[in-house]
């Protein structure tokens, strides 16, 4: 038996249509997806990155059933997310994280058990399984604590709690460190580690490029409303030009030494930046050919001149194909 | 982690969402004002009202008090816990939960039929203790059964109307607005027989307005209320309770297809 893709989506659209005002407010349209295509393979992490408003929680929404699509298709785990919403619910996990979808006024035990029965977890084995998450993300001690006395990282960990609660086959994480404290962060990478452990297909959100690059083999970056880019992290880089990357900083350069840079073996892709004052030109490279030296010796008579040398980072990869998609 | 499917039992999901009510009450004590000071002053208003209009009419001023205070606290808590599940945000894991949203509200209503069944049994105290003396009943048996009926002809209308709720945020301005024009347009208060006869149509759209006339035909002897007579209320209030129930049942789907279609689940 083929075991199904855990996501397939195809020219998904999503469109907002809202107006402000009560009687004859102006009508706007948002945009929010404009034709995704995208497919995940169960069994592994799947990173999603993209600035505030690509589309990324528009999209987590569609395929965990809480929105419709306005066009295209979607399925999660082989089945269509409009039309088998009813299957799919207690099969997948959603954790959207922030201050705001927990019932602050009750304890964490409650919140869970209250949930633990929307999902139909078995009478006979909801405490233990309640006790069980919340020793996993590390809330046993403050369990029976009112939920508005937590801080924004143990809110998070309730979060996560409920999202895995009813053991889903594939969970859904948007931004699940967004706003949390290093130490916070830290934790909740390492628990997502262990879900993946455990066998949790894992849909990850995120718009943090070390927690993509630590967490996820593979991923897509989404900007706009579409998947700009999507492949491994060591394709990404050659993507946007090579896994090396030097860069110059001084007070202004003349165009005719920026072409200079652009002729020098191995470059395949030159930014030049404003800082201030001074000017950074950011070279990408695909091979060992030219170093540091090279580029000194090609900007003579810039007493300022710093060159540094550094590994194309995934952030680089992210800055590059937004700023492509924005152009 | 092994992912095991369970069975959603509907009725599990309907008394965890009665138990959650509970806990945010008791969590919450802004909730003391509808549900136990104001069934006071209500009895002490409707006591002072009929005091010398007879004996009978003691009972009749517990049941025109009494759903006062029962009409308020189960049409507006149940639609206001949906509200609230919108402020907290919870609305969205609730309704991507695998239980249909439908017996999920059944909870929260059953709460607060029971929570209005504490204001209308603080009335009937509020009365006794002015009066002195217990109301007089005519048939006490047929009221108690008759009484629990009235209850559910207002937990169907609150069941349609937290569907509002749902549906948008706005739900709230509908709501207050229609309240005091509920209690007096279903004759809570005061039969709607004394009405304006236009205005009677309208009332008769709501359960409540023949169950509570029934109710005081039975328990008022000489009462005069709708002309049909007795039997006629309690038909017409099975008939439009039914209605509502049948239009809840569908009405649930659409308005969940609605919110997931709209994307507003998670505004308030």
């Amino acid at each position: 038996m083929t075991i199904p893709p855990a996501v397939e989506v195809h020219d998904l659209t999503r469109v907002f249509e809202s107006r402000k005002g009560f009687l004859f407010g102006e009508h706007t349209r948002t945009e929010a997806l404009k034709g995704v295509d995208l497919t995940v393979e169960q069994g592994s992490i799947f990173g999603l990155l993209g600035p505030n408003g690509a589309g990324k929680t528009t999209l987590v929404k569609i395929l965990s059933t809480l929105l419709l699509p306005s066009g295209g298709r979607a399925a999660v785990l082989g089945h269509d997310v409009t039309t088998d919403a009813e299957w799919l619910r207690p099969r997948i996990g959603l954790v959207l994280g922030g201050e705001r979808g927990l019932y602050n006024r009750i304890n964490a035990r409650d919140n869970l058990r209250y949930f633990a029965d929307l999902y139909g977890i078995p009478g006979s084995e909801r405490e233990e399984r309640i006790r069980a998450v919340l020793q996993r993300v590390g809330l046993t001690e403050s369990a029976d604590r009112r939920v508005e006395e937590y801080s924004r990282g143990m809110k998070q960990k309730l979060h996560i709690a409920r999202g895995i609660l009813h053991r889903p086959q594939m969970l859904f994480l948007d931004e699940p460190t967004i706003g949390l404290d290093p130490k916070s962060a830290r934790e909740t990478r390492k628990l997502v580690r262990s879900l993946i452990a455990d066998g949790v297909t894992i849909f990850l959100t995120t718009h943090y490029m070390f927690e993509a690059e630590e967490l996820c083999p593979e991923l897509a970056v989404m900007s706009k409303g579409r998947i700009v880019a999507r492949d491994t992290i060591p394709k990404l880089r050659q993507l946007v030009g090579g896994d090396r990357t030097l860069e110059a900083e001084a007070y202004g350069f003349e165009d005719a030494e920026v072409d200079a840079l652009r002729r020098l073996p191995g470059v395949s892709k030159l930014v030049s930046e404003e800082y201030g004052p001074r000017t950074r030109l950011t070279l990408r490279l695909q091979s060992l050919e030219t170093t540091p030296g090279d580029v000194s010796a090609t900007l003579p008579g810039h007493s300022e001149l710093t060159v540094r040398e550094r590994r194309t980072s995934l952030e680089d990869v992210y800055l590059d194909l937004v700023e492509e998609e924005a152009q | 982690m092994a992912h095991v499917t369970p069975t959603v039992s509907r009725s599990r999901a309907t008394s965890a969402s009665l138990r959650l009510s509970v806990l945010m009450f008791l969590a919450d004590p802004q909730w003391l004002i509808p549900s136990m000071i104001a069934p006071v002053m209500f009895g002490l208003v409707a006591f002072e009202l009929f005091r010398g209009a007879g004996h009978y009419y003691l009972t009749y001023a517990i049941l025109g008090a009494g759903m006062m205070s029962m009409w308020g606290q189960t049409l507006y808590g149940s639609g206001w816990a949906i509200g609230q599940d919108r402020e907290f945000g919870t609305l969205e894991p609730t309704i991507g939960a695998p239980t249909p949203y439908l017996y999920i509200v059944f909870g929260r209503v059953l709460w607060n039929v029971i929570s209005g069944l504490i204001g209308g049994a603080i009335v009937y105290v509020v009365v006794l203790v002015a009066a002195g003396t217990p109301p007089p009943v005519a048939n006490p048996l047929g009221f108690v059964v008759l009484f629990v009926f009235v209850m559910l002809t207002l937990a169907s209308v609150g069941v349609v109307f937290t569907a509002a709720w749902v549906y948008t945020r706005y739900a709230g301005f509908i709501q207050n607005v229609g309240e005091f024009a509920f209690y007096v347009g279903t004759g809570c208060m005061f039969p709607i027989v004394i009405l304006p006869f236009w205005t009677n149509p309208i009332g008769l759209f709501f359960p409540p307005t023949w169950a509570l006339d029934a109710l005081r035909y039975l328990s008022i002897p000489g009462y005069v209320g709708f002309s049909w007579g007795f039997w006629w209320d309690v038909l017409g209030a099975v008939a439009t309770t039914l209605a509502y129930l049948a239009v809840a049942g569908t009405i649930f789907h659409r308005v969940e297809r609605h919110v997931l279609a709209s994307g507003d689940l998670s505004w308030y």
